[in-house]
Order: structure tokens, then sequence, then C-alpha cells
């Protein structure tokens, strides 16, 4: 029967994405629905740190274990997303150094190798490590994109028969009797309505699972904690750095392809406002000021932009107060806990144990619908990481040699499908991020790009030095060329997509980032005489 | 060294100031660090097209009258709406005995097209660009809108867009030469400048005009991106006349072909006139006395100073580095002159793009002079001019040409009347 699936998966974060693939693979026909992009809320809204659990190893023992296993896991399934850089936790003379020894007993009991430096060893294989340091500790972690991550688990899905709808909101969980039994939808683009059956329901919505939840009735308590970060505009450290002492504000900097991030702030927020992620002046001040202990460099490197996520903490349940916070992955089965049969909720976690969150609903998943097929995440590489570096290499060697390495690392082995027969497939859209018009034009048709954020998502265009200055634009005419209708919504989508970019760029414009500023008004306002379109289309 | 003059900053005010002061006989040094605001130019210099309350003004002029009454911190209300009206009179002579053909009245804006289709208000226009006395009266009603394949910087589609509004009917057309082939062999050459190096050899520029005429059957115009003509100036001229239809051009995004010819052209205009242009230079450092400026320090000339008896301060704004933002304050970097802002980074801009941001008000504290300020006093002999100035909004106002101009001119009857 048409519009009928096993399950509907809301949220196209980290968690959902893998429970579309977990599920595809298991033979479960799934049907993923996001109101928006995918990767659009926390999951591309953090450090982008591949944790090796230390962080957690004395705090939280059973997440540090969850993470290292992990951890090792994605280095197999996602080697095209991961850089393996291994991490610093370093003591300052403000620390106490006997924090270290815990640290490292926790660690080991955790399963995660550590390995004890001196300051002069640290300073040299990390130079850009704040020399006062009096201790340092090595550990595997890593940096993570968590963009390419989430659209390789797309990819697999829907090429093992997964549907995925983005733009697509739901506006209300179809109840009969005890039972969700499918969803109504509101298509953003088309702008109309349509429902969706299935069998069972996932909530993967992250913070907004509780808005979700609501619509069966059903109570799950958030506690929004927003996250604010900052990236520079170049790669200031080899290795990752953090604090070796309990975690706090902004003690971790995370390397990650040309440019460092340090973050995060941490401040509880009203759940009316996780929409509404608004940097003010003092979060921007506490990072760097925090970051600067880390590496002094940050001080004088130039900042790119600024921007905040919010993380899926959830009450407790066995906490009336709804203060308490349960630790870790947050699995609900509602026929269990709220007498709701065929919905499930998934939340809590990291972007780190995204895999594991999707194996346990898809594991749940399989027992509501009679089913007994192991799970394969864990050992099936994702595509874009089924071949070695050095073969994709060979396959895409006619390829502009500046061009190799930036295509490689966003696209893995898949780097082989972007058109680059002539010269002019080869032009470059954007300088920083060495994309050609190939690589615009393969995201546009294969990745489902309905808009300029979209591809920045995935193709990095716009994420340099120059924060999509002339690229931007340079998108939109190819965007707007594929179909002549399509060129008012190009220029709207342009404009929505310099406010976009101005969020993150406020916080922090001074200096360079104020000039580069200008300069957009300038050419964008007076010579183009682009004015804001953006609400009278919205999204289409 | 020892001037009459020391202007610093070689953009539009400086340039124009600098041209000014050598008519009248003065012996200038222009100190220059290479690219201003001309090299993304649109081909037209705008006067005045929108009071700061967003309402339109059709005659510049009389919008300057009105600024004087309700924005007293413009740079026009400080030069007076009478003066404004005899230097905005004198510009296009000055643009054009310096080579750079331009048409328009201060007293009339016309409206030039965008690289977008979109319609601005303009005082001047470079002969050659399209412009329109009405917005959306445009001089033909069926249109071959060319374009070089691969070319991202022009967007015939999003003009097709704009013109199929006015019910004119738009057709596209794509060039692709042996010559831009080889330009294309390095992906991030297809720019305006490497393009219109191509076009200046005769071979390329016949063979453009073969592909217009071949194009052009039934069309009333053809529009060009503004590719034409970089090393030679009878490009466009040249293939004109080599077409049997109109030929229009409209700007691309930068770098700006026009504003680079426009920019070149006052350079020699003012080499012409004996000033001494030090290109490739900027200024460092300066030696004051409380109220007075002695000397200036560059990058190229070490120890040797510049000596003079006027100077004045033609830096820009933050772009090209004239004024410079710390995370608290604005701070002029060269004489570390005072400067108008308001304190708390909070109010300097809202989160939308497109609003009328505070910052780009910010600028040099003078007087009615245009006489910078330091610690409060004046510095009798340090003159500001353009886009550094404070109490103006450039883009939402459109008046960057035009204060630039009109206050470079000011600023050089002020030098020239102490005498």
């Amino acid at each position: 029967m048409e519009n009928n699936y096993d399950i509907i998966i809301i949220g196209g974060g980290a968690t959902g994405a893998g429970v579309a693939r977990d599920c595809s693979l298991r033979g479960i026909k799934a049907l993923l629905l996001e109101r928006s992009d995918i990767s659009t809320g926390a999951t591309g809204r953090n450090h982008g740190l591949l944790h090796s659990g230390a962080r957690y190893a004395v705090t939280d023992p059973e997440s540090a274990e969850e993470c290292i296993r992990e951890n090792m896991i994605l280095r197999k399934i996602a080697a095209h997303c991961v850089e393996e850089t291994d991490g610093l936790f370093i003591s300052l003379p403000e620390d106490d150094l006997q924090y270290q020894a815990t640290f490292v007993e926790a660690c080991r009991k955790a399963g995660i190798r550590t390995e004890i430096l001196d300051p002069e060893e640290a300073k040299r294989i990390e130079p850009s490590v704040n020399p006062t340091l009096t201790g340092a500790v090595r550990v595997p972690d890593g940096a993570v994109d968590p963009f390419q991550l989430t659209a390789a688990n797309i990819i697999d899905a829907k090429a093992h028969g997964a549907e995925v709808r983005t733009y697509t909101k739901v506006i209300e969980l179809i109840r009969e009797q005890d039972r969700i039994v499918g969803v109504r939808t509101y298509d953003r683009r088309a702008h109309c309505e349509q429902t969706f059956y299935a069998q069972v329901v996932v909530n993967a919505g992250g913070i907004w699972g509780q808005g979700i939840a609501a619509k069966a009735g059903i109570t799950v308590n958030m506690l929004p904690a927003k996250g604010a970060l900052l990236i520079f505009g170049h790669r200031i450290n080899n290795l990752v750095l953090n604090r070796c002492r309990k975690p706090t504000d902004a003690d971790i900097l995370v390397p990650g392809d040309t440019i460092s991030l340090i973050g995060t702030t941490s401040s509880k927020i009203p759940y009316d406002q996780i929409d509404n992620m608004v940097i003010t002046p003092e979060e921007v001040d506490i990072l760097l000021r925090e970051g600067e202990k880390l590496s002094p460099q940050l001080a004088y490197t130039r900042i790119l932009r600024a921007y905040a996520g919010v993380r899926p903490l959830v009450a407790s349940d066995d906490d009336p107060s709804g203060r308490k916070v349960s630790r870790g992955i947050v699995l609900l089965d509602h026929a269990q806990r709220d007498g709701m049969e065929g919905f499930i909720t998934i939340t809590g976690g990291k972007l780190m144990t995204y895999r594991l969150m999707a194996e346990w609903t898809t594991d749940l998943i399989c027992k509501k619908l009679g089913l007994n097929v192991p799970c394969r995440t864990a050992e099936l590489p994702l595509p874009g990481s089924t071949e070695s570096k050095k073969e994709v290499e060979r396959k895409i060697r006619h390829k502009p040699t500046t061009q190799r390495r930036s295509v490689i690392s966003r696209h893995g082995d898949m780097a082989d499908r972007i058109a680059d027969q002539d010269s002019i497939k080869n032009s470059l859209v954007c300088e920083c991020e060495e994309v050609s018009i190939g690589e615009v034009e393969y995201a546009m048709e294969n990745l489902s790009v309905n808009n300029l954020v979209d591809l920045r998502r995935r193709t990095r265009i716009g994420m340099g030095t120059c924060q999509g200055e002339l690229c931007a634009c340079r998108a939109a005419g190819l965007m707007g060329k594929k179909d002549p209708i399509c060129a008012k919504r190009a220029k709207a989508d342009l404009a929505s997509f310099l406010n976009e970019r101005w969020k993150g760029m406020a916080p922090i414009a001074w200096g360079d980032t104020l000039r580069e500023s200008e300069y957009t008004t300038w050419v964008y306002e007076s010579v183009c005489g682009l004015t804001d379109e953006t609400e009278k289309t919205t999204v289409q | 060294m020892r001037f009459d003059t020391v202007i610093i900053g070689g953009g539009l005010a400086g340039m124009a100031c600098g041209i000014r002061l050598a008519e009248a006989g003065k012996r200038c040094a222009i100190v220059s660090q290479g690219q201003s605001a001309l090299h993304f130019s649109s081909g037209s210099f705008e006067l005045l097209s929108r009071l700061p309350d967003g309402t339109t003004v059709g005659d510049p002029i009389a919008g300057i009258a009105e600024l004087e009454k309700i924005a007293p911190d413009h740079p026009y209300a400080t030069i007076g709406a009478a003066r404004c009206e005899r230097y905005a009179q004198e510009v296009p002579d000055l643009l054009r005995a310096a080579g750079i053909p331009v048409y328009g009245d201060c007293h009339r804006n016309h409206f030039r097209i965008t690289p977008m289709g979109k319609t601005k208000a303009a005082w001047l226009t470079i002969d050659g660009y399209l412009t329109a006395e009405e917005a959306g009266c445009l001089p033909f009603n069926k249109v071959c809108i060319v374009n070089v394949e691969g070319f991202l910087d022009f967007y015939p589609e999003f003009i097709a867009e704009e013109f199929r509004k006015h019910g004119i009917t738009c057709q596209f057309a794509t060039i692709n030469f042996p010559d831009l082939e080889q330009i294309r062999k390095n992906p991030s050459e297809m720019r305006s400048a490497n393009i219109a190096r191509v076009f200046d050899h005769e071979k390329n520029l016949e063979a453009l005009a073969a592909k217009i005429r071949d194009v052009a059957t039934g069309c009333d115009a053809v529009i060009l991106p503004a590719i034409i003509g970089l090393t030679r100036d009878d490009s466009f001229e040249v293939l004109k006349s080599k077409v049997n239809v109109p030929l229009y051009l409209l700007p691309t995004l930068p770098p700006s072909i026009p504003g680079i010819k426009a920019q070149q052209a006052l350079q020699r205009r003012f080499r012409l006139l004996g000033g001494e242009y030090f290109l490739g230079d900027s200024v460092l450092s300066a030696q004051c006395d409380t109220e007075y400026v002695q000397s200036v320090y560059t990058a190229n000339h070490g120890d040797e100073p510049f000596e003079a008896d006027q100077f004045v301060l033609a830096t820009g704004s933050f772009f090209s580095k004239g004024l410079v933002a710390s995370p608290d304050r604005i701070i002029e970097p060269v004489f570390d002159a005072d400067t108008v802002y308001t304190p708390s980074r909070a109010d300097w801009y809202t989160l939308h793009f497109f609003d009328k941001q505070n910052y780009q008000a910010f600028g040099y504290a003078t007087d009615a002079h245009l006489r910078l300020k330091k610690g409060g006093e004046v510095l009798t002999n340090l003159y500001g001019a353009g886009a550094g100035l404070a109490g103006f909004y450039p883009v939402q106002e459109g008046c960057g040409a035009g204060v630039s101009l009109l206050t470079a001119l000011y600023v050089a009857d002020q030098i020239l009347n102490r005498q």
C-alpha cells in the first residue's frame, strides 16, 4: 500500500540517519522525515570531536566505555569522516597535577589507552600547546565530520531502500486507541499535507523530541543546555587539546581539516528558546579567555564564526522534580512507559554514540516487528569508506591536484562520481574550500540539496575563510541556472544564506570579520542590489 | 621629501582631492596601498538615493537640503547643500578630464542595472553601461544576454527574471574560444580581469563580434558582462562598430573592469598634473605636535619622512583598514585620531544582514572644516575625506561615491583657501 512503511523515523540528525541505515540493512522498510535539512540540529552544531571517552572517564565511566568502543568502530566504518589525530589532556599550573593519576586510572578501567608525556615532549608533538603546561596525557581522541557522517548514513539507507524526506514537518501523530499508527506531515516546499503509516514511529528529534512526544500526549522532559563554539580561520593544533580536570566550559580545542574549534559554554535555556540561538558577547569572551589557556595562539588567530547547539539532555524518569539529568543514552519504549504502542523515543547520548543508539533502537523495533536479524552496522563500512584513500587517489588522478585532497576528504570513495571531464566542470566555485562546478552539480543532483545552506553542509562551500563572500553568489547562479523558474527562488535563497551567515559572524564582528562584512554588504546590497527577499518566499 | 600636501589613500576621495589640488598648482603626493573600493565599482556613482528614513530621493540636491535639516552629522550637512551642488556640478568635468566618460545629472537620479538585474538609483554612469531614465523602462523589448561559458560572476538567469517582470523577452547565449580554454586550465582563473585580457586581442574581439552578430538575430539589443577593454580603451567602441545591434554592458562581481579602468585613469590624470603617486606603499605612523601634523612615515620609505603643510586622510573605512575595529573600540590606525562610535559592541549591529548597521556610520571625528581631532583637540592641518568619515550610511543611503567625491573637493577648497 502506498505511504505505508514498517517504520517512520522523525528527525534527520546522526541518530535518525543511523536508525534509517540500521533498519534498511536489516530489511525493514523505513521512511525518515526531517522538518529542515539533515544535520541541522545538535548533529551539525558541536565540536566534531571523535571522543576517546577520556573526558568522561572520571565522572561517567559508562559513557567513557561506550565512547571508546564507538571510537574504534567509527575509525573502521567511517574512515573518510574521521581524522586520527589523538588528543592531549594537559595540566596547567593552576590545575591539580594529582588529578592526572586519577584520570589515567579511570581511563585504564574504561579501556582507553593513555600515555603520560612530560611537558617538553608534549610541546614537541603539539607546538601550539600552552608552554606553561605541567603535564600531559595522550589519548586516542580524533576529529569527525558530522555532516559527512550523517550524509553517508543517509546515502546507505537510501541505497538499501529507505526513503528520506527533508523539509517535511510532522504536524500530528495519528493515534488509534492506544497505538500510534502513522503521522500527518506538512511538506514545506510543495506546501501540502500528507499522511504516512507505519507499525512503529521512532522519535529521534533530539531536543525537539519533547515537542514530538507531546503530540502523542506523552511527557518527555528535556533540559535544554546551550553550548556555544567558535571556529578559527586556520588550523592551530594537530592534536585535540583538553584540560586534565573535571569537564567545564571552553576546555576542548579540536582541529578539523583546515580549521580549529573551541567550545563549549554551557547554559540552561528555556525550552521555548531552542529555535532561537543567540550568542552573547559574554559567551564569546569566555570561549576566548579559556581557549587561550589551551593554546595562547587563539589570541591572535582570526575567528570565522560563532555558533551554538542545544544538547538533548533528558530529565530522569525517577526524579519528580525533573532536574536530575539522565546520563548517556535514553531509549524509551512508550508501550512500557506510557501504555502507548508503536512509539519509541531515542534521545540523550552523543554524536559519538549515534551508531549504538541506532542499534539499540533497531533492536527494539525488531522485537516489536517480531524479527530476528542481527545488527551489522559495526562491521559494514559506510559509503565513502569502502576503499582506502590511496585507491581513491588512483581513481581520480586526472582531477586537478589541488582538488583531489578536498574532494576525497568530503566524499571518500564517492569522489569519482563527480564530473570532471572538462575544464568547465573543474572550474572553482569556492576557492577557499576548492569546490568545483562538477561537485556542486553532483551535490544538487544526488545529495538532496534544496538551497545554499544545504549545499554548504554537503560540500563545505562557503565554510572557508571568506565565509561564502563570492562563492555563495556563484553557487546561487548555478542553482538558478538549473531551471529558469528557479531564478527568483535562488535570489531569495542567496539573501537567506547571507542572513544565516551573518548570524554566525555578528557575535565576533570586529577586525577582519567586520572588514569582510562591510565588503559583503557593498558587493551584495550595493553592486548587486540584493534585498531581503527571505520573508516573502521563506522555504519553498 | 617635502610636498605642499600629502594625501594618504588613493581611492576615489584621495584621487579627486589630489587632482583638484594639482590642478591648482599644488605639489602633491598620494600614498596608496593599491586596491580601493573602485575595484568593486558598479560602473556608476551615487550621490544620494535615499534619506536616512528610507524615503526615495529623485533629486539628490533637494535631498541634501533635506539632510541638512534632519541629519546634521552627515558629511553633506557639514559641507552644506549649496556647496554640495557646486561640487556635484564640477565632478563630471573632473572625471571626463581624466578620461572617464560619464553622463548624469545631480538634480535627477537615473537608474543602473545590477549584475542580478535589479534597478538602483545612480547619479553618474560610465558610457556603455545599461541605464534607464525610469525604473523598469528599458530601451528594448527583446534582448539577448551573452555570457562567457563557465564565468560565474555574472547572472543571465537572474537578470532575465527581473527583465521579464517588465514584459521583456530574453534569450541567452554563451561564448567559448580557444584562448578562454587556456585560462580555464587553472580552475580559479575564470574571473573578469583575466577574461577581459583575452578580449583585448583583436582576433578574439573579432570572434566575439561575429558571435554577437550571430546570436542577435531578431533581438533589439545585446547585453554583455563588463569583461571588455581592460588594457585598451577602444575595445568596446571597436566591438560596437562591428555589430549591427545596440550593445550594453552590465557590471559583474569583483574585480570590476570599469572600476579598475577608472582607477587607472585618475592615476594618469594626477601624474600628468605633476602629482607624485606612491603605489603599493602605506603610511605607518605620524609625527605630530599637539595641534599639528609634521610628517608621516611609510612602509617603503622607512625613516625618510614625508613632510607637508597639509595632510589629507582618505584611507577609507574598515575594508581598506582606514578604520580598525577591536572588540571594544574603533581605531584610526595612522594618527590614532578620535573616532565616533557606540561603546557597546552589541549596539554595532543587529542580527539581520540587510538591516541598516550602526557600524557603517562610524568614522573619524571632525570639525566643520572636516579637520580631524586627537584627544579632543583639532589637528589644524589634517583633513578627512571619503568613506572614513562618520555620520552616513553609504549603502542604505546610496551616497558612498558622492560623499567621497564631494568631501574630497571640499577638503581641497579648505586647503586652497587657507593661504
